[in-house]
């Protein structure tokens, strides 16, 4: 119970501090609207073959932005010097971890969720009737995203040119979760929608994997 | 033989890049030694260092 | 030095041997001709390559574990090494597509998880190059090798099953599919030099780093005297 309710005090701060200003999520959306419109000039967006590069367009888009949001994730610790009250004040240091990559998780859901009618009307790709099963890999994949995101944020921000190094490291490192993703996302935007349980499947092993990796080598992620 | 010459270039190539990366390797690990050498001896007879220098006064 | 020289020439025999049965030895492939023997040495790369990220995955987790410089060293010299086979790999594959599917790159599943794996461990030794407090380099790379290393299976997983979803010429149908058990052999034997040529690599890499953590510490004394 200690780490869930550790967890859920740092998630309360982590949502307050981006509330307050809302810088990031702003920047994040707009970021992605850009992407989406830059995209409709590489290739003639008609509805078939929006259809079959828009699942790839949409994550790479996604994948884009959250290694651009990921960013501040722990340099806004660092700067200002909060880490080590932070790990004096929780017992258990992975709540640290758990907390952030949950509030990655919901920026990264929000943006997607206010850019997904966006992309649905500009392409001219009907994503309704499949919104509750493309919630699913979004949810899915976002949480792979921001598991790795968060655990790179924490390397990264030791290092040198730190704003290059974060997509270098994540990128190659969410391939499984790229390749899984857009498959299920193109069998969604289909003509005939279908369900691509085996590509969830790979989603879903990435975050459990990744999950309990950073649970087993995180502490030393924070150490100082 | 058809394609003879690409099964040669890929073993050729293949060759290459193991002998470049031992060769630098190599090369560095001799740079390297040359260094520490240096510095130990620097260490060792600082006398000398301070000698050459006295001279020069 | 003088083991160092009698290793090179064991590894240096080994490799014209296997050149050898590759070959002579061998049979000729019925469908492909003899542009097939390059199996016999972009296999062996690739296993060998995954044997030495294998091996930097445990001194990672050493590392990470007891903090002995040590495993720092054995783990770059292995991520090195083994991006030197992959490397190897990714050459010699497209030279033995281009024959055959008349193009250099096919997507194939296991040729692009391997190019996948490369930018991995050329992202290792980025972030090694960036940061610059020994422990703290050795510790984070340490921690993003685990994380690459268990990303590995994941990528070759989902990629296969990419390319399953939209097949494209398969470059080899895969170790020991529709392979002759006289080719298997030949196959089975080449690795072992690669493996040999592995451990040399590591091996002289291994004391370069260590020579260069020998430097550190004398630089270190040199200050404080």
């Amino acid at each position: 119970m200690s780490l869930l309710s550790n967890t859920g005090v740092l998630l309360g701060k982590e949502l307050r501090t981006e509330f307050r200003s809302r810088e990031l999520l702003t920047t994040t959306v707009i970021f992605i609207l850009m992407v989406v419109v830059l995209f409709s000039f590489t290739f003639d967006p008609t509805s078939t073959d929006s259809r079959r590069f828009g699942a790839g367009l949409l994550w790479l888009a996604f994948l884009f932005a959250a290694s651009l949001m990921l960013q501040p994730c722990f340099l806004r610790e660092q700067t200002n010097d909060t880490l080590s009250a932070l790990r004096l004040a929780v017992s258990d240091p992975f709540a640290i971890l758990l907390a952030k990559l949950a509030a990655n998780t919901l920026f990264l859901l929000v943006t997607e969720l206010l850019m997904l009618p966006v992309f649905s009307v500009l392409y001219n790709v009907p994503v309704l009737p499949v919104l509750g099963r493309l919630l699913l890999v979004f949810f899915l994949g976002s949480l792979g995203v921001s598991i790795a995101g968060t655990a790179l944020s924490a390397i990264s921000a030791q290092a040198r040119m730190r704003e290059l190094l974060l997509p270098l490291l994540l990128l190659p490192l969410l391939t499984p979760v790229l390749v899984a993703s857009t498959q299920v996302t193109a069998g969604l935007l289909d003509v005939a929608p279908f369900m691509q349980w085996k590509g969830i499947g790979f989603v879903a092993t990435f975050d459990v994997v990744f999950l309990t990796a950073l649970w087993l080598f995180g502490e030393y992620l924070l150490e100082e | 033989m058809k394609n003879l010459n690409s099964v040669f270039a890929a073993y050729l190539m293949a060759w290459a890049i193991f002998f470049v990366y031992y060769v630098t390797v190599a090369r560095r690990a001799a740079a390297l030694r040359e260094d520490l050498e240096r510095l130990k001896k620097s260490m060792t007879h600082p006398v000398d260092a301070s000698a050459a220098a006295n001279r020069g006064k | 030095m003088k083991k160092q020289s009698a290793g090179a020439a064991i590894v240096v025999v080994l490799l014209a041997i296997a050149a050898y049965a590759a070959f002579f030895i061998a049979p000729t492939d019925s469908k492909q001709g003899v542009i097939y023997r390059i199996i016999f040495l972009h296999v062996p790369c690739a296993e060998t390559g995954l044997v030495a990220f294998f091996v930097c995955f445990v001194a990672n987790v050493a590392y990470v574990l007891k903090r002995n410089a040590k495993w720092d060293w054995l783990g770059v010299s292995a991520a090195e090494v083994g991006l030197v086979f992959t490397t190897a790999c990714l050459v010699t594959g497209p030279i033995w597509a281009k024959p055959v599917w008349g193009i250099w790159w096919t997507w194939d599943a296991r040729l692009t998880s391997t190019a996948v794996l490369w930018l991995l461990y050329v992202s290792y030794l980025m972030l090694r190059s960036l940061l610059e407090e020994p422990e703290r380099r050795a510790l984070l790379s340490a921690l993003f090798g685990i994380f690459a290393f268990i990303d590995v299976p994941l990528v070759f997983g989902s990629i296969r099953w990419w390319r399953t979803q939209h097949p494209q010429p398969v470059i080899m149908g895969g170790p020991g599919s529709g392979l002759d058990p006289t080719m298997l052999r030949v196959l089975l034997f080449c690795w072992v030099p690669m493996l040999a040529l592995m451990v040399l690599l590591m091996h002289s890499r291994y004391r370069l780093e260590a020579m260069r953590g020998d430097l550190e510490l004398v630089r270190r004394e040199a200050e404080a005297a």
